[in-house]
């Protein structure tokens, strides 16, 4: 009885890859999950959503959103139905992630100081130029470790034949791990031993591998270098996730105002007087770290930073000028600079892309906007792109007008269906679409992957858009070791 | 080349920058660019930095290739004083033999237009009058003559048509302005000519320095000075002063180059505290040219300073607080 | 530690000491209200809690209700709970890192309970001395958890020389709201006010223990300001203050320690030499006021001997 109730709506839109159904039947990795709701009364269901949602509100798991002076505290909604990614696939995505960001640090490097691909002409030194993110002041700047990239979050989403693609590459201050760590707590809270019993690995380990990265970096070669997690401020719809990571690595997180650099040197102002930092984890945009180098307005930054960054006094993460490389535009250079630089071919895939900016490209977008999804170059979150298929003839007019002004800034491609995967809601499973993005690290030692990651969900029916300030949610994303 | 050395003169620059505040400020950072460049035109023969507090000055080449030094006073301090003593031993140059056929030099300027560091010199700045000066440039017919040729005539309609006017404008002032006013300084004068050589597709970088005339009676004495280098193709790069009407030759010293004034600000810096502040600059010049030699006092001149007072405006901290998320 | 987070977290701890102190004067007020004969004015509660002008105070000034929504849900108000509480988490927020889970959550209660839309409506409709106890124990639930689970380093430090900070404030002024209507005549006031007051800091019965003569003011003062015992007393608030304060003895940063140190101990030795004929003599609101100002004095050389950071 329970069982049809739970799974009789679940209708797979055609075309679509379902992660939890094939051909009418559950898949293997889904069916202890799926078992084990049906257990459950709708009654016992639903207390567990409430369960989840008051866990979130109490710990304050929240982002503030502001409207007409006053903030309201909003959670970032959760669906209690794991995402669930078998062993064989998540080897795939290790190494095709592993394999991409290697290549995009020897862009980063290459891009600030010989310029190969430029001068091979695998790249045009326009599209480089004409990016607003790549930093002149980057240019020849020692980076320790020749490691631009320390934290990447990878946007992956599956097409209707289940191969995964990678969507975007998040190299500036990418967000969202903490929900990947708050969302496995709050499973555990959920369904106590349904974890351990579908051999499900951990993500525990995030902060300890961060940490262990960001003491690799110190100039001074001590036990303990003084690391912190510089924050915008409250106010940050990330400071949750800028608190928690502080406090899962047991370092300082601090403001710009707590910072003050002297002699090129940067120290933290303390109530015992000045202390040295060693690594700044930083989650403040390039433009505004440093007002003497930078947007001279920012008051979240710290001036002189970059002077000490230069000097080698002070380690700076991720590295300043990294949005060149995940630029919307250049993305669709990125498996040529695997071939380039590695020599191997990419084992991900990406989507296709147009560049709005050649002329031939552009009108075969504008002759098929309805098939398009149209981005800005240089925005993240959803924001400043067109969905073709559901935008009126006058969004698509405005949004042409707007492109021909400045074509460089959009690119356009094929819209992809993204996969579906069960979540609860009103007492039934329903499919709704999600992406994945798997955070992974870079060392010294090289590329380390958590196995896990944000699946973002778009809670509406039918849109394909995930991101949270557009109506999306989230989900625990399970990784099964065998 | 140099067949003339006798006029190869040596110019002593004496360079004062002197920030005064009310009330002490800390937690200063700067960045000066006062650091001539050194290529075969152009050597520093000495130089003597001083700076009040004493501060450690590092030296790096920025991205396009001047020096750059910065600083900091983290302590409290009442005054910020920089102070540079110079000796620049310039070369005359031999000017572009311009006799290539015209249209095979706009032929290798197009050819440039998407190469490095072109790309940076090419890349027009936004503002609203910027159709308006495209038609005066094209009315002036210069792309049939050489681009050379049409360099200087641009660079002689600017000195023509704009009113040198010191304290009309400051370094904030917009394109917009300036063209409104028809009056400024040598920075706008060569804001100005960069805007109008790149409407002609002729890589444009500006250039701050210092002008250094045997005898007095040129523009932009007793401070920095800014002028334009334009690229000619088959040469390379060449100085145009708007201010002055002339091809930069001998008598101006180099000291950084780049896209725009932000490139090349000679003294730049922020400090903390609630305080305003007064700033004056002062720049004399003595050379010897083997024939003469004269010292000048260098007078300090008050300068128009902006006033900025970030810490009250907590909405513009709360949106950045709130910049977006990746 | 950072100074910033050390400002914090005094500011969290003063906060969350000031709602405490505004909820309970508004219970003995409000109960006050009810047992008086003639007509009960929030007019010095007004004048002292908030920045109203004195015709708005008017307007309102014989309307309990509307009083208690003013101080406790109206977000016009920059001294209501609503506003305070707020505070108190936003500073709380920047230091999560500092503080322990258990006190995070237990202020973002705090905080959803002083944001609950029902609340107004309690307060207009319902009985408000239980619902102003539902948010006295809010803060409660903080004092325990923060006792509890808080490590007693130098963050527990400031946390308590916020607190002891602002108690002494709130109990100097909460003296002086009923003894500035009454001139700061001993014998004006009527002595159910002394009562509400007493039992709502939890002192009535050390009161009933110590003064076997029945309701005085002049003891009601003494006990307020004076008694060593009564943990809402100035002088119980300047002594625990001080006692946190030598925690950061070895902290570093001596000059600043010394600056503040001599401060306190000053007040200190003052307040334990004074006698109730003393204040009576110099006034009770001139001695408050100096006492205040003193206190304030502490505050600024905390603040710029240790939270100077921006």
């Amino acid at each position: 009885m329970q069982t049809s109730e739970l799974l009789n709506n679940y209708d797979v839109d055609a075309g679509t890859w379902d992660e939890m159904y094939k051909d009418s039947a559950v898949r293997e990795q889904y069916r202890a999950v799926v078992d084990f709701m049906q257990q459950l009364s709708v009654e016992e269901l639903n207390k567990k959503e409430e369960l989840a949602r008051g866990l979130f509100m109490t710990q304050g798991i929240t982002f503030t959103v502001y409207s007409s002076g006053e903030g309201i505290e909003k959670i970032f909604p959760f669906d209690i139905i794991p995402r669930i990614i078998t062993a064989s696939e998540w080897s795939y995505i290790e190494e095709g992630i592993k394999q991409r960001l290697k290549a995009l640090n020897l862009f980063l490097k290459d891009v600030y100081n010989e310029q190969f691909i430029i001068k091979d002409g695998v790249i045009p030194a326009e599209m480089i130029y004409s990016c607003p993110h790549y930093l002149r002041e980057m240019y020849k700047f020692p980076v320790p470790y020749d490691i631009y990239v320390h934290i990447a979050g990878i946007d992956l989403i599956r097409n209707s034949d289940g191969s995964f693609y990678i969507l975007e590459d998040n190299l500036r201050t990418p967000s969202g791990v903490s929900y990947m760590l708050e969302n496995r707590e709050i499973t555990k809270r959920l369904f106590p031993d349904l974890l351990p019993k579908n051999n499900v690995r951990t993500v525990n380990e995030y902060p300890n591998i961060l940490h262990k990265n960001l003491v690799s970096l110190s100039p001074r070669q001590i036990a303990n270098p003084t690391i912190v997690v510089l924050t915008p401020g409250i106010y940050n719809s990330a400071y949750f996730e800028h608190t928690t990571l502080a406090r899962m690595m047991g370092v300082e997180l601090v403001e710009g105002r707590d910072l003050v650099v002297d002699n090129h040197r940067v120290y933290m102002k303390t109530t015992a007087g000045r202390q040295l930092v060693d690594v700044i984890y930083r989650r403040v945009d390039d433009d505004f770290l440093d007002p003497l180098i930078f947007n001279p307005n920012s008051m979240l930054g710290v001036a002189g930073i970059m002077s000490a960054y230069r000097k080698g006094n002070v380690a700076v993460v991720n590295a300043l000028g990294n949005g060149v490389a995940d630029d919307k535009a250049i993305y669709a250079y990125v498996p040529a600079m695997i071939k380039y630089y590695l020599n191997e071919d990419p084992l991900l895939r990406n989507v296709p892309t147009y560049q709005l900016s050649k002329p031939e490209e552009k009108e075969l977008v504008f002759s098929n906007m309805n098939k398009m999804v149209i981005k800005k170059t240089n925005e993240s979150g959803g924001y400043g792109m067109l969905m073709g298929h559901s935008a009126s003839d006058e969004e698509i007019y405005n949004y042409k007008q707007e492109i021909l002004k400045n074509p460089r800034q959009f690119i356009a491609q094929p819209i992809i269906s993204l996969s579906s995967s069960p979540c609860y809601m009103n007492g039934k499973l329903v499919p709704r679409r999600v992406d994945l993005r798997p955070y992974a690290l870079c060392g010294p030692n090289g590329v380390e992957i958590v196995p896990g990651g944000l699946t973002r969900v778009a809670l509406k029916k039918g849109s394909l858009v995930v991101n949270s300030s557009q109506g999306g949610g989230s989900k625990d994303t399970w990784v099964l070791s065998v | 080349m140099f067949t003339k050395l006798s006029l190869v003169p040596t110019f002593k620059i004496h360079h004062v920058t002197r920030y005064q505040y009310e009330f002490p400020v800390r937690e200063s950072a700067n960045q000066i660019l006062l650091f001539p460049i050194r290529d075969e035109y152009q050597q520093v023969a000495k130089q003597e930095l001083s700076i009040s507090g004493e501060p450690m000055v590092d030296i790096y080449k920025d991205f396009y290739g001047n020096e750059v030094g910065s600083f900091m006073n983290a302590e409290p301090h009442l005054e910020l004083v920089i102070d540079t003593k110079t000796e620049v031993i310039t070369t005359v140059r031999v000017l572009p033999s311009d006799d290539v056929p015209a249209e095979i030099q706009w032929e290798e300027l197009k050819r440039v237009h998407t190469q490095f560091p072109f790309i940076d010199f090419l890349k027009q700045e936004q503002f609203n009058a910027l159709d308006e000066v495209s038609e005066i440039v094209q009315s002036l017919e210069s792309r049939l003559h050489t681009p050379l040729l049409a360099a200087k005539q641009l660079n002689e309609y600017v000195f023509r048509n704009f009113t040198y006017n010191k304290g009309i404008t400051s370094v904030e002032t917009t394109l917009d302005e300036i063209w409104k006013l028809k009056a400024g300084v040598c920075q706008d004068f060569a804001h100005l000519l960069l805007v109008m050589l790149k409407t002609i597709d002729i890589p444009a970088r500006y250039v701050s320095g210092y002008i250094c005339p045997h005898k007095n009676g040129m523009r932009g004495e007793g401070a920095t000075h800014a002028w334009v280098e334009a690229y000619i193709p088959f040469y390379g790069w060449l100085g145009f002063d708007p201010t002055n009407n002339c091809i930069v030759d001998g008598v101006h010293v180099r000291l950084a180059v780049g896209r725009s004034f932000n490139d090349c600000s000679p003294v730049k810096g922020t400090y903390k505290g609630a305080s305003s502040h007064t700033l004056d600059v002062g720049v004399s010049v003595a050379y010897e040219d083997g024939e003469t030699s004269a010292e000048a006092p260098t007078l300090l001149v008050p300068q128009p300073v902006k006033v900025n007072n970030l810490s009250s405006n907590s909405y513009r901290r709360y949106m950045e607080m709130m910049q977006q998320q990746q | 530690m950072l100074s910033r987070v050390a400002d914090s977290l005094y500011w969290m701890s003063r906060y969350l000491e000031r709602a405490d102190g505004i909820l309970r004067m508004l219970k003995i007020n409000y109960a006050s209200s009810q047992g008086d004969l003639q007509e009960f004015s929030w007019k010095p509660v007004l004048r002292l809690f908030t920045y109203m002008k004195e015709e708005e105070a008017n307007t309102i000034a014989y309307d309990s209700r509307a009083v208690l929504q003013y101080m406790v849900t109206d977000k016009e108000n920059p001294n209501s709970l609503v506003n305070i509480v707020t505070h108190a988490r936003e500073n709380a927020r920047a230091v999560q890192d500092h503080i322990t889970k258990e006190v995070w959550q237990c202020l973002n209660d705090y905080y959803h309970a002083v944001r609950d839309e029902r609340l107004a409506h309690r307060l207009h409709k319902e009985d408000p001395i239980s619902t102003l106890d539902v948010l006295i124990k809010q803060g409660l639930l903080y004092y325990g958890t923060a006792d509890i689970t808080m490590a007693r380093g130098e963050g527990y430090a400031f946390i308590n020389i916020g607190k002891y900070l602002e108690r002494a404030l709130q109990s100097a002024d909460i003296l002086d709201v009923k003894f500035s209507d009454a001139h700061f005549d001993f014998s004006k006031i009527h002595t159910t006010y002394w009562k509400y007051l007493l039992l709502s800091f939890s002192g009535y019965e050390l009161y009933l223990k110590t003064y076997k003569s029945g309701f005085d003011a002049k003891n009601v003062v003494g006990q307020i300001v004076l008694n060593k015992d009564f943990p809402r007393s100035v002088i119980y608030s300047i002594n625990r203050l001080s006692r946190y304060f030598e925690r950061l003895e070895n902290q570093g940063n001596k000059p600043g320690y010394e600056t503040v140190e001599f401060l306190i101990g000053k007040l200190k030795s003052e307040i334990s030499y004074t006698t109730v004929d003393m204040i009576e003599d110099a006034g009770l609101h001139n001695y408050l006021i100096k006492v205040k100002k003193e206190l304030s004095e502490v505050a600024n050389a905390l603040n710029k001997n240790y939270f100077a950071y921006s």
